[in-house]
Formats: C-alpha cells, sequence, structure tokens
C-alpha cells in the first residue's frame, strides 16, 4: 500500500469510499490485501476531487507558519496512475506557487514547481521523494504517495479496531527509516496512524489522522497531524471544502495550467449554488 | 589574650591536636560531593545581560554546543576526495548520529546534507550530497565540484584546498561532550587507516580541561606539598618539627576545599587552584615560628616558655601579614566574576584559618615534642644552613645600607622601566590555549583552522524592530475594515495586544477569509476582501529579512568582514538565497544574486524549503523573518581578535547606518569569552586598587604610623610593578591566572615587609642603635624572610609540570614574586630606612635609651 504515508495523500485530497463494507471475512484477509483496499480508501475515493489545505507549521519552540493551498487530483486509472495539482493562496508572497504531479505506477513520477514572481517552471528530479513538502513536516512522498511495493507488509496485530501493519522497506538505502507501522481502520480501512523507526527503533515521525467525515460518501480525513519528534516540531493541516466527483478536465493537470491556473476548479463551491 | 590563648594551647597539647583532627574529618567528608565546573560561560552570572541574550540566540536560532570532527588527507593529490575517505566520512557521520546525546537531524557533514543540481536544463534536483545507495554516489572528483559550487558548506563542510572535511556534531548537553568524543575515537579506531582524525570544538576543550584539573589537583598540589616538606627539610632538619607547618597547611586546605564544596559551589578552575594557593600562605607563618623558636631555644629553656615568647614576639607582624593577604583576597569578591568571588573568598577564608592554626596548633605540637628532639634541633640550626644564609645576607646588608642612594635610584629606574612595560600589556584570552601547545586539542585546533574558514564561531544577530509598522499597519487595517460592521467585528476579534502581532494578522486573515465566503451583502465581501489585502500586504512587510533592503545589508557587511584577515567566512540567509536563486535561474553565476523583490526571495526560500533538512533555514533567520544571524567563522579564538572583529563591525555600522528599526547583537561563545574577560579586567584593577587601599589603611592602624604606612606599602608596589612590567615586556598575554595573581602578589609581598618594619622597630626599640637594628635584622628575621622566599619559589615549581597552562602560570608567578618581594624588601626597605633614618627612630626613642 502506500502505506500511511499516504494517509497525507488522504488528508490532502480526502478521497475515502465507503466501500468498507464490502471487506471480506477479517479471519482470511492478508496483510497484502489490507495494504490494497487502504491505499484505494487514502488515495482513490471518487474519480476526481478537489480540496482546500491549511498547514500550520509549528516548530520545536512553538513558531508558526502558515501555508494555504487548494489541491486538485484525477485518477488516470483506479489504483493507478493519478494526477495532482497544488496551487498556493497563502501567503501571498508565494500566491500562485503551483506544483504538477504526475504519478506513475510503473515509473518515476513527473514533478513540476512553477514560480510566479521568477516566472519559471521547474521540473524537480525524480530522485528523493521523501523530502520536505514546502517545509512542512509533510513529505513529498507522504502527498503523493508511495509505491506498495517498495516495502514488505506484515500484519503483526489485530485490535478490537485496527489491523497493524509493519512495513520494511525493499530498498533500505533509499529511506530514512528502519521501518513503520500502519494502524488501518478495521471497518473503514482508513489508515489512521503510521509510526516511523529510525535504526536504532527510536520513534521519530509519527502520522495521525485527527478527524474524519463523511462526504459525498466517502470517509473523509479532515484533520491531520504530522509530529517529527526529533526537532519537537508538528504540522496541523485541515482539510475543508471537500468535494468529490466533480468532472474536473484533463488538461487542468499540463503545464499550461502552472502559469494560467485553471481558475474555474480551484474557485470555492459554494453552498448557495 | 593572645598570651592565653597561646597558654593554653600548650597547656592542652592533646584537646588542640583533637579538636583539629575533628574538624578536618568534618570538612573532609564533603570533598567526595565535589562538582566540576569548567565552562567559561560560567565566569558571568546567569543573569548577566550578554549572557542572557547568547541563551536566546542560541534558542531564537536552534544553535548547539558543538563538538567538530576534521577528517585530512594529505597523502592524495586529491585530498578527501578519494573513495575511501570519503568512504570513512560517510560512515563516521552516519555512526556519529547514532551516538546517544548527539542531535542525529541537525549534525552536519557532506553526508547529511543536501546537494542541489541541475539534473538537466530546466531541472532541480535536490538530493543527498553522499546518498546510501552506492550506485547514486557521485565520483569523488564530481562530489567536489558540486561542493565547489556550494558557498554554505565549501570551507565549512570542505576546506578550500580540499585536502580536509569536517563533522559538526550538536550535542544535548555540555556535559556529555567528553564522553562523545571518547565515543567517536572508538568508531575512528575501527575505520580503514589512510586518514588523520582530529575531534576538537569548545565543549570538548571544556570537558577535556575539567579532567586534566582534576588530575592537577591530585598531583600538583600534593607535588608542591612534598617539594615544600623536603625544603623545609634542608633547613631545618628535623621532620618531627617540619611537620607542623605541614599539618597546618594540609589542615587548612582540607577545611577550605571541603567548606567551598560542602556549602554547595562548583569547583571552578580558579578554585581548583585554591589548595596551591593556600599552602605557601599557611606554611609561611610557620617558617618564622619555627625560625625564631630554633633561634630562641637554648639548653635549658623550659619549651612552653620559649614558644610563648615566639608567639609574643610574632604575633603582631603574623597578625598583620594575615589580615593584609585576606584583604588581598577578599578584595576578589568586588569583581563581576563569580567564579573568582568565590575563589578570593575562600582563600581569605583560609588564610584567617590558617593564622589560627598557627598560633594555636603549632605552639600546641611543639610542646608535645619532648625535650631531647628539640634540642637536637636548636644544635643543628645553629650549625647547618643559617651560617650559609647569614654570610648571603651580610652581602645584601652591605649593598642595601652601604650605597643606599644607588639602591634607591636603581629601584626608581625599574619602576619607569616597568611603566613602561605595563603599558605595553595586551590582555587577551584564549581558553584552547590553556592548553600547552603539543596538546591534542591544541594540535587539533591548528590543524583544521590552517584547513578550515575558521572552526571558532560568533553570531551578529539583526534584530529589526517592526513596533513603528505595527501602528502604521493598525490604522490601515481599521480604515480597510471602516465600511462594514462584519469586517470590524472580525478585526477586532483578532487583534489580541497580548499575542505575537505577526500571530494575530495570520489569524485576522484566516477569519476574514472565512467571513467572506459567509458573507451575504456585497458590501461586506468588498471590506473583507480589503481588509485580507491591506493584512497581507502588511504580512509580506513585517518579513523584513526577505526585504532586497535588509539582505542587501547583510551582503555588504558580509563582504567587508571577509576583506579583513580575521573572519575566515561569514554564513547568513542572503548566501542561502542566492545559491538556490542560482540553481533556480539555471545555475549561471551571474545569477548569484539577491532576488530583485521579497515576494521572489519567498519563492526561492520556498524552493528552498523542499529539501530533507529545511529546518537549516532557522539558524539564519527565525521563522518571522524579522531577526535574522550572521554566522562568523574565526579563525582564532583569542579574545583580542574577536574585539577587533566588533570594532570592526561597529566602525562599518557608523560609516553605513543600519536601515530603520535594525539593530545588531553579539552572541557566540567566542564573544562571551571576551565578555567576561572585559568584566574581569576591569573587575581585577577595581579590587586591586581597593585592596591596595584597604590595606594601606591598615598598615597605618597596625603601625600607628603613616609613614610606616607608606613605607610598607614600597616593597610590594614595586613588585607588582615590575611583574606585570615584565609581562608587558615578554609579551605574556595578560589572562585569567595573571589577572587573578596580581592580588596575590599584593598579599604576600607585603608579608615580607611587615615582618621586616615590625621586627625593626621592635629591636630598635631593644637596642636603640640603628646599625645593631640592622646587624640583627639580616640575622634571624632575614632568615626567615628568606628562607620563606626560598620554600614557596621553589616548592610550587612543580607545577611547571602541569600539562594545562594557567598552572604553569601560576608556579612561574609564585616563584618570580616571591624571589621579586623578598629581594625588594631585603635591599630597597633598609636603603629607605637608612636614609631616613633620622626621621624614622626620632629622639624619643633614642633618648629613651
Amino acid at each position: 500500500m502506500k502505506s500511511v504515508t499516504n494517509a497525507l495523500s488522504v488528508l490532502l485530497v480526502g478521497l475515502f469510499t465507503s466501500s468498507a463494507c464490502l471487506v471480506a471475512s477479517a479471519e482470511t484477509i492478508t496483510a497484502d490485501q489490507i495494504v490494497q483496499r487502504a491505499n484505494h480508501v487514502a488515495f482513490y475515493q471518487g474519480q476526481d476531487g478537489r480540496a482546500e489545505t491549511r498547514m500550520k507549521i509549528i516548530d520545536g519552540s512553538g513558531r508558526e507558519q502558515l501555508r494555504q493551498f487548494t489541491i486538485l487530483r484525477k485518477n488516470v486509472t483506479d489504483g493507478g496512475d493519478q494526477q495532482f495539482f497544488v496551487f498556493f493562496q497563502r501567503p501571498s508572497d508565494v500566491k500562485r506557487t503551483a506544483f504538477l504531479v504526475k504519478k506513475h505506477i510503473d515509473r518515476d513520477d513527473d514533478r513540476w514547481l512553477y514560480l510566479p514572481s521568477l516566472d519559471l517552471v521547474k521540473r524537480i528530479s525524480a530522485g528523493d521523494k521523501r523530502t520536505s513538502f514546502v517545509g512542512s513536516d509533510f513529505y513529498y512522498e507522504d502527498v503523493s504517495g508511495r509505491s506498495l511495493k517498495a516495502d514488505k507488509h506484515t500484519l503483526t496485530e489485530t485490535t478490537e479496531s485496527h489491523y497493524i501493519i509493519d512495513n520494511y522497506p525493499v530498498d533500505p538505502d533509499g529511506v530514512e527509516f528502519k521501518h513503520y507501522k500502519v494502524w488501518v481502520n478495521k471497518a473503514t480501512y482508513l489508515p489512521e496512524k503510521t509510526e516511523y523507526f529510525d535504526d536504532q527503533e527510536n520513534l521519530y515521525r509519527s502520522i495521525e489522522a485527527l478527524d474524519q467525515q463523511e462526504i459525498d460518501g466517502y470517509i473523509t480525513v479532515t484533520k491531520m497531524k504530522v509530529t517529527d519528534h526529533r526537532t519537537g516540531g508538528y504540522t496541523l493541516s485541515e482539510i475543508r471544502f471537500i468535494k468529490y466527483n466533480i468532472g474536473i478536465d484533463d488538461d487542468v493537470f499540463s503545464e499550461r495550467s502552472l502559469r494560467t491556473p485553471p481558475q474555474e476548479w480551484l474557485k470555492r463551491p459554494t453552498n448557495k449554488t | 589574650m593572645k598570651d592565653q590563648i597561646v597558654h593554653f594551647a600548650t597547656g592542652h597539647p592533646k584537646k588542640i591536636m583533637w579538636l583539629t583532627l575533628v574538624l578536618t574529618l568534618i570538612a573532609g567528608a564533603m570533598i567526595p560531593r565535589i562538582h566540576i565546573d569548567t565552562d567559561p560561560e560560567n565566569m558571568l552570572p546567569p543573569d548577566q545581560r550578554d549572557r542572557v541574550i547568547r541563551d536566546r540566540i542560541k534558542e531564537q536560532f536552534n544553535l548547539y554546543d558543538l563538538i567538530v570532527v576534521g577528517i585530512v588527507n594529505d597523502q592524495t593529490d586529491t585530498g578527501i576526495f578519494n573513495h575511501q575517505s570519503l568512504a570513512n566520512l560517510k560512515s563516521l557521520s552516519d555512526q556519529i548520529e547514532a551516538i546517544e546525546g548527539v542531535i542525529d537531524h541537525e549534525l552536519m557533514s557532506l553526508a547529511s546534507v543536501d546537494n542541489i543540481t541541475q539534473e538537466s536544463p530546466g531541472t532541480i534536483r535536490f538530493q543527498w550530497m553522499i546518498p546510501d545507495n552506492r550506485d547514486e554516489q557521485l565520483p569523488p572528483a564530481e562530489l567536489e565540484q558540486a561542493t565547489n559550487r556550494l558557498p554554505m558548506f565549501k570551507n565549512t563542510l570542505v576546506s578550500e584546498d580540499g585536502k580536509a572535511a569536517a563533522i559538526y556534531v550538536p550535542i544535548e548537553k555540555k556535559e556529555l561532550s567528553h564522553e562523545i568524543a571518547q565515543k567517536i575515537q572508538s568508531i575512528i579506531d575501527q575505520l580503514p587507516p589512510g586518514d588523520e582524525y582530529h575531534i576538537t570544538g569548545l565543549p570538548v576543550a571544556e570537558d577535556t580541561f575539567g579532567i586534566e584539573m582534576f588530575i592537577q589537583m591530585a598531583i600538583s598540589a600534593p607535588m608542591a606539598a612534598v617539594a615544600i616538606f623536603l625544603l623545609m627539610w634542608i633547613f631545618f632538619r628535623s621532620f618531627a618539627l617540619i611537620t607542623a607547618p605541614m599539618l597546618v597547611a594540609m589542615a587548612t586546605v582540607i577545611i577550605t576545599m571541603g567548606a567551598l564544596i560542602g556549602m554547595g559551589y562548583t569547583v571552578h578552575i580558579m578554585s581548583s587552584m585554591i589548595p596551591i594557593f593556600l599552602m605557601p600562605i599557611a606554611v609561611v607563618d610557620s617558617v618564622h615560628i619555627l625560625s625564631e623558636f630554633a633561634e630562641l631555644h637554648k639548653p635549658g629553656d623550659r619549651v612552653k616558655d620559649t614558644i610563648e615568647k615566639v608567639i609574643q614576639n610574632l604575633f603582631r607582624p603574623m597578625l598583620f601579614t594575615s589580615i593584609t593577604s585576606a584583604v588581598g583576597f577578599a578584595s576578589l569578591a568586588f569583581t563581576p566574576i563569580p567564579p573568582v568571588q568565590i575563589f578570593g573568598l575562600f582563600v581569605a577564608f583560609g588564610i584567617v584559618l590558617a593564622f589560627l592554626f598557627t598560633i594555636v596548633f603549632v605552639p600546641a605540637y611543639i610542646a608535645m615534642l619532648s625535650e631531647d628532639r628539640i634540642q637536637l634541633l636548636a644544635k643543628k640550626h645553629h650549625t647547618d644552613s643559617a651560617v650559609a644564609l647569614d654570610g648571603f645576607l651580610n652581602r645584601f646588608r652591605r649593598v642595601a645600607i652601604g650605597n643606599a642612594k644607588v639602591t634607591v635610584t636603581i629601584a626608581l629606574v625599574l619602576s619607569v622601566f616597568s611603566y613602561v612595560g605595563i603599558k605595553k600589556i595586551e590582555i587577551n584570552d584564549n581558553p584552547v590555549r590553556w592548553f600547552k601547545e603539543d596538546h591534542r586539542i591544541r594540535v587539533a585546533d591548528r590543524v583544521l583552522n590552517s584547513h578550515f574558514a575558521g572552526t571558532y564561531d560568533a553570531y551578529l544577530v539583526f534584530r529589526k524592530d517592526t513596533s513603528a509598522m505595527q501602528q502604521q499597519i493598525l490604522s490601515e487595517l481599521h480604515q480597510a475594515a471602516a465600511e462594514s460592521e462584519v469586517a470590524k467585528s472580525i478585526l477586532s476579534a483578532s487583534l489580541n495586544g497580548r499575542t505575537d502581532f505577526n500571530k494575530q494578522i495570520s489569524r485576522l486573515i484566516q477569519s476574514a477569509d472565512d467571513a467572506a465566503f459567509e458573507a451575504e451583502s456585497p458590501s461586506d465581501v468588498v471590506a473583507l476582501e480589503n481588509l485580507i489585502a491591506t493584512a497581507e500586504q502588511a504580512q509580506t512587510e513585517l518579513k523584513y529579512f526577505m526585504q532586497p533592503e535588509a539582505l542587501s545589508y547583510m551582503e555588504a557587511l558580509q563582504q567587508h568582514l571577509l576583506e579583513g584577515t580575521l573572519v575566515g567566512k561569514s554564513n547568513s540567509i542572503v548566501d542561502l538565497v542566492k545559491t538556490v536563486y542560482r540553481e533556480l535561474q539555471g545555475g549561471d553565476k551571474t545569477f548569484y544574486r539577491i532576488p530583485d523583490n521579497s515576494n521572489q526571495t519567498a519563492q526561492t526560500i520556498l524552493s528552498y524549503q523542499s529539501s530533507h533538512r529545511p529546518y537549516d533555514l532557522w539558524h539564519f533567520v527565525t521563522p518571522d523573518y524579522q531577526n535574522a544571524a550572521l554566522w562568523l567563522q574565526l579563525k582564532s579564538g583569542d579574545n583580542k581578535d574577536m574585539s577587533i572583529v566588533v570594532e570592526q563591525v561597529e566602525q562599518y555600522i557608523s560609516g553605513h547606518p543600519l536601515p530603520a528599526g535594525l539593530s545588531v547583537q553579539w552572541g557566540g561563545l567566542t564573544y562571551i569569552n571576551v565578555v567576561w574577560q572585559e568584566a574581569m579586567v576591569k573587575g581585577m584593577l577595581n579590587s586591586l586598587f581597593g585592596a591596595f587601599v584597604m590595606v594601606f589603611v591598615v598598615m597605618v592602624l597596625l603601625f600607628r604610623s603613616l609613614l610606616y604606612g607608606v613605607l610598607a606599602m614600597i616593597p610590594l608596589s614595586l613588585t607588582i610593578a615590575l611583574i606585570y612590567g615584565l609581562i608587558g615586556w615578554i609579551s605574556k598575554d595578560y589572562d585569567m591566572p595573571v589577572a587573578v595573581l596580581s592580588s596575590l602578589t599584593l598579599g604576600l609581598s607585603v608579608d615580607f615587609a611587615i615582618h621586616f618594619l615590625d621586627r625593626a622597630r621592635a629591636i630598635h626599640e631593644d637596642t636603640g642603635s640603628w646599625t645593631t637594628t640592622m646587624n640583627l635584622m639580616f640575622g634571624e628575621p632575614g632568615i626567615a624572610i628568606l628562607r620563606n622566599a626560598i620554600v614557596i619559589a621553589i616548592g610550587f615549581l612543580p607545577l611547571l609540570a602541569a600539562p594545562l597552562v594557567p598552572y604553569n602560570t601560576v608556579g612561574i608567578f609564585l616563584a618570580s614574586i616571591m624571589a621579586t618581594s623578598c629581594v625588594v624588601t631585603l635591599l630597597l626597605l633598609p636603603a629607605i630606612m637608612s636614609l631616613i633614618q633620622g626621621i624614622l627612630f626620632p629622639e624619643k626613642t633614642r633618648s629613651a635609651k
């Protein structure tokens, strides 16, 4: 599964199906099946969707930075390739900064960054995706997802409410963690908590879903927290104005949109209409 | 009363012995609770202004105490850039991160930072400089090119010549540094050979110093005790007798240190030297007693009678010398440096204690000795060393009195010589220099500073006062909201004087944004959008260190400092922004510049924040962008060099005024050292002056004569002048030990003068003849002075063997002080006295005969 990390995407994109009720019998389900399903719940609900995120980045001394952006997402194939468009509103000095991500299952993702004041479109090299997302405690990989094939998954424990999956990387050189554990809700298949451990088995990073709502029929995380236990800092994400299956055009996810933002889709859906 | 005390002592010697033993044992029991403190920062009180600022800077910019590990390869042409050295660096860096107490994510080395590269035109890449995966690692030559492109790392993580790399290891607590350094060493020991490693950094130096200081307390002080013991044996040839002063010294030292530790004070570098200071002082009086006793005791005399007579003769001078020495040291309480205050007060306490022991314990001890042993001593005394010293002393007498005018003239010439020397004194200190040249910490310091831009750090922090801006912003916000009740209520709800202004603005924008979405009336929407726009504009303006004006000022100052020789390199947000901006623009060096406006800077920084270590940014600027730190790497940790840099900055600022609302403050350990040093020098001068006046007053009171008071001050004045003049002439830095020794000089050199004057006056009263007085003075009293000088001077030479420079300094000083003040007392005092004998011993005394 895209592991819990992807829970971020959950938060950001907030697409969930309520397909949890179709779950196979718990006794027979394997770790891979759980991970598969959780990945779907976290990243692939609906054909497409939009959400607005307010990120509060709090450092170890309690000092705060704010980021506000809108995310548009569209599945290319269900459970496969996806496209993301991230558009910054605040702070105003980075307004109209935009990211375009084309996520691929069989090869490296394509990523672009647009910096409006420099009028620059930069391609961001595939390289390492476990770098900070705009200075927050989220990683890029938390946003666009980690390949299910990158880790070996084991179901280590089943509690009353959760499956606990332990994940060890296939290539330990490529990541900073030794392994990570994911708590998947048995009813909803929502990955609700992820904990990352370093080589000394110290917990150094965790991601939690603090709040969830059913939106357009999908269970959706609306509040999420990533904590960096080394720095004592954390990032709080509030996801609002979520809407699924709105029929976003494919050409929204093009380089041209970086310079000319697709206002129609970025606009906040009003209750009034 | 003194007679009663002595009488009691000689009458109840056993009680006195027991009392001393019990007191010593009680105090000694405290000593295992010792807590060593070698932090130079503690030279300042915790609430001292600069120290508070430094702590705030550390917190504001997430700065930690650093251990610096250097890897040097001189063997290959490519230096550190070969597969094996890089593998060693990577392995070492990774393993250090796993050590308990190391703040792993803040560790800085080539293996833990990002490379920013142009992967292909239009593509930017953040990648670990040395990734774990070997296939992804750059070949050494390309890695060298990559680091050369990144000014933040060049000369900091890798030396300019490519021969050395550095690992900066941030640690949680300074107290852990020795332990961590040892663990690092054991990792190094496991690495394949070929590279040279050095471990340094102020925390390691301090911790190592503490440990060696402890060893020195256990070695140097006892060695000095042994040396003194042997010398006294040469003079008195009676182990039984000279055991008395040794016991006095030991009891004094143990009780004083026990009291200090028992009262909860930490043992600082200064207080670790208390035993060494107290020992000579404690022994001196006893030597006078033993000398006098051996002189006076004749076969057939009762020991008790003799000893009571001895105390009778010596009580006054001993009391005077103890008071003046104690005053000299107690005056250190007026310095603003807590460890020096503690040192001064406890030495003063020890001196008083030693005096009490001398007049109580020594007589009791002698009273317990058998008559036979004492007779033996008296006989020996009259035949042995005294004869040799007698001859020597008589030469002094002939020179001093026979050539009185020449002697005084020479003294005046020496005063001028000293004055010139004192003018040349250079005030300077550097804790790393407390180690000797060949100590591994000094070696590491030298090697790393020769390769890198400097391992000593100082921080210049820029602070923007936004209060004027805030007023302006508030009035603009109220104006923007004026037309709408909704906007007005949002505004007043968001503004709350108690929280940080930046946070208030941020809250305002969020609430106004939400309200605008909910608002029904178009006029409210307009007002709210207006309010948001105004607040966002304000937000941008408040981020001062994104403005080109602020960045340009810092850039120019950095450039200016680099032109001098002392600052090897400086790092700031400017360097970071310029580098990332260049890479965003395709990597051409013409783009290595400050962006045109604050939005460009903000977007450049946002790009940087998409790296593995976005938090490195906060070492240079606070998240509100209203404080920025300039990290200076200095090649020298000498306080005088730091002072010059401070002055350079001041001059630059006076020539290029800071933009409005901007102010600067200094921080960093190298700077803190300057602060306490300045406080110390000023404090020492004041305390020396104060002590001088107090000793003079005490002298006048004790001698009941202004003239004698002035006379008593002459030898010590000349001694201090000569010693410090010499320091100036041989260009030895005026550092902490030298400063503290001024009070020792004062206390010890007045001793001889007191003994000389008091005895001379007493003898003259008895004999009425100047010539006889002088003949007698150069007998026993002169011998006692000379013996004391020799015992202390030679007794402390073992300090020269210590591996710590402050101990050497103290050893040399004690020897020079003793020698100088002894010679000055025995030559200059009689010379002056012979010139003014008519005034000193007027008719009244003569006719009384």
